[in-house]
């Protein structure tokens, strides 16, 4: 009964391939798929991230981006992808308002990211949760300290902190591996860390910048489905990926970015546009 | 009750600090000692400053006491009228203590009592001395202005009029604004010092903990929440170092003001253990200040969001 009702969800998201289907189910306890089961996407027409002509030019005179315009509605799940160089991380950058755009206007939830106040810019962050390809984990702190981090930081009491640390870890399926360090775990598992870091708060976004990209790609299969779950529950999510595999069956939205503009959107895309390219496929 | 929630996020986030910070000081010991004991020895200057400073202000107190009086000396054929009305308008000014009319008799007692004019009395014939008004000035800045009314009043004797020495006076309280300009450049020097040495320390306190840095900025520390763990480490370190020095010095004070009056019998210097509470004050304060200063200094541009 579980695996007929894991076939029809998956369908549902547009997910094709059955070996990597049954082996993403596996991982998926019945628990977790009622949840999925319960929780649709809240969609909203009213877009929560709005690019308006942004360029960016960094201070070395690279033209990162060019007059890219984007909206993003609530619950929206984006792929941005494209070659080396294309611009994918100053775009994350400029969203985590980590670089300022050099023209243009970048809204979030109604802010515009270039005028807010420093000050303020803290209170910002606290609404995203970040996932990076280097996991970002602290190697001196235990797994159970590094999701309490993100917490602690924002002064939250204990009894919060350790509810909330103790969901999280449930939710990328960690309980039990609270007191161990990173170093000694798997990199799928230090992902799962930084992904429960970034859950912890309960963040209205989630921004990730190639998450699966040191990551073999069973184990990156596992992380998106915890993306995939992350997203069900209402958060928006922005992912910058080089996986095509991954792209390719989801068939979410993809931003195709090439050379700093934006090359293609489409509703249900692909890593590759062209098929009749195969030289551009093969990278 | 939102106010009482602050109160407590306050002092967790303290508590977070404090540990950070001292986790931060052990682990970069070397680095950390190192500037306790860069600092300590800054403070130990500052500290001699400070006393060295202090014994100046107590032997030039004594100074003041003796060159604040001035005796006026009256001349032989003035009325006893004049003189006692001359003493009351004396004593009426703000500025005089007391004024005390010593006759010529009473003069050539006092001078006879004095052990060092023991062979010059003998030969003495008759009373050379004058009369005089003996007047202690409240002070010392005051004392060349009564000096002048001696000199300008009709019963002054006009060949000795007054035993002020106004250049000596003059001198000695330049002197000790030299010195006080002088202690107070040094100590700017040294504080200075002292705040580039935190700044480093922090700088490298910082660097080792960047990652920490990058992923508190990440998950939405506030900028005080990341700068707060190096100026606790800073004030730590200062204030260490503070105590140290203190310690130091208070166990050297007496045995160096014993010391010193051995060698330099004549310089009225005695150890004032009043003086080391306000030392440590001084110090603690100081430190504390240098570290918090150095540190913000030192992270300022780390944490900048
Ligand atoms: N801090 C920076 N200073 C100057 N130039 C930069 C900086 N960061 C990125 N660039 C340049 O901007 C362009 C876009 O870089 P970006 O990192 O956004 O690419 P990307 O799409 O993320 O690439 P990849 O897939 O390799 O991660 C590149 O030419 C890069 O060299
Ligand atoms: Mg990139």
């Amino acid at each position: 009964m579980a695996l007929r009702e894991g076939v029809g969800l998956l369908g549902g998201i547009g997910y094709t391939a059955r070996d990597l289907a049954t082996r993403a189910r596996r991982r998926v306890t019945p628990q977790q798929e009622t949840q999925l089961m319960v929780l649709t996407p809240d969609f909203d027409t009213r877009p929560v991230i709005s690019f308006q002509h942004v360029h960016k030019t960094y201070p070395t005179g690279t033209e990162a981006l060019r007059d890219v315009n984007l909206e993003v509605p609530q619950g929206d799940f984006l792929f941005l992808v494209g070659p080396s160089g294309a611009g994918k991380s100053t775009l994350v950058r400029l969203l985590i308002r980590e670089e300022k755009p050099t023209r243009g206007k970048i809204f979030v939830d109604g802010i515009e990211l270039g005028r807010m106040k420093r000050r303020k810019l803290p209170h910002y962050r606290r609404k995203v949760g970040l996932v990076f390809q280097d996991f970002k984990l602290l190697p001196n702190l235990t797994v159970y300290e590094n999701v309490a981090f993100a917490m602690r930081v924002l002064g939250e009491p204990d009894h919060k902190v350790k509810a909330r640390v103790a969901e999280a870890l449930d939710t990328v399926s960690l309980s039990g591996k609270e007191q161990t360090y990173p170093a000694n775990l798997s990199g799928g598992e230090q992902q799962r860390v930084a992904i429960a870091r970034a859950l912890v708060h309960a963040p209205r976004f989630i921004i990730a910048d190639e998450p699966t990209g040191n990551l073999d790609p069973a184990t990156a299969w596992e992380i998106m489905q915890l993306f995939l779950r992350i997203n069900a529950r209402g958060a928006t999510v922005v992912m910058a990926t080089h996986n095509r595999e991954i792209v390719d069956l989801l068939r979410r939205r993809v931003i195709a970015i090439d050379a700093g503009q934006i090359a293609r959107d489409d509703r249900s895309g692909r890593y590759h546009d062209d098929l009749a390219k195969p030289q551009v496929r093969a990278q | 009750m939102t106010a009482q929630a602050d109160i407590t996020m306050i002092l967790r986030n303290l508590k977070f600090a404090l540990n950070s910070a001292w986790q931060s000081f052990w682990r970069n010991l070397a680095v950390s000692l190192a500037a306790v004991l860069s600092i300590t020895l800054i403070l130990i200057l500052a500290g001699i400053n400070l006393l060295v400073g202090h014994a100046f202000a107590q032997v030039l107190d004594g100074f003041r006491t003796k060159v604040s009086e001035i005796s006026i000396n009256v001349s032989d054929d003035t009325p006893l009228q004049t003189v006692y009305d001359f003493q009351a308008q004396l004593a009426a000014d703000p500025r005089v203590v007391t004024v005390t009319f010593v006759t010529k008799d009473e003069a050539l007692r006092e001078f006879k009592s004095d052990p060092q004019n023991a062979i010059l009395a003998t030969q003495i014939e008759g009373n050379p001395l004058d009369a005089k008004l003996d007047v202690r000035v409240k002070n010392l800045n005051d004392v060349a202005a009564i000096d002048a009314m001696g000199r300008q009043w009709s019963g002054v004797d006009p060949t000795d009029p007054t035993n002020y020495q106004g250049d000596f006076v003059n001198r000695m309280l330049d002197l000790s604004e030299w010195l006080a300009i002088a202690g107070v450049a040094l100590l700017i020097v040294l504080m200075i010092v002292s705040v580039v040495i935190v700044m480093n320390t922090i700088r490298t306190a910082v660097y080792h903990r960047r990652k920490e840095i990058e992923v508190m900025k990440l998950v939405g520390a506030t900028e005080w929440f990341v700068r707060g763990p190096f100026v606790l480490e800073g004030i730590m370190t200062g204030l260490i170092a503070a105590a140290i020095a203190l310690a130091l010095l208070a166990v050297a004070y007496e045995p160096a003001v014993v010391q010193f009056k051995s060698d330099v019998g004549f310089i009225p210097l005695s150890y004032d253990p009043a003086f080391i509470s306000s030392l440590a004050r001084d110090l603690l304060i100081a430190g504390a200040l240098l570290g918090a200063v150095g540190s913000y200094i030192g992270v300022r541009r780390y944490v900048r969001i």
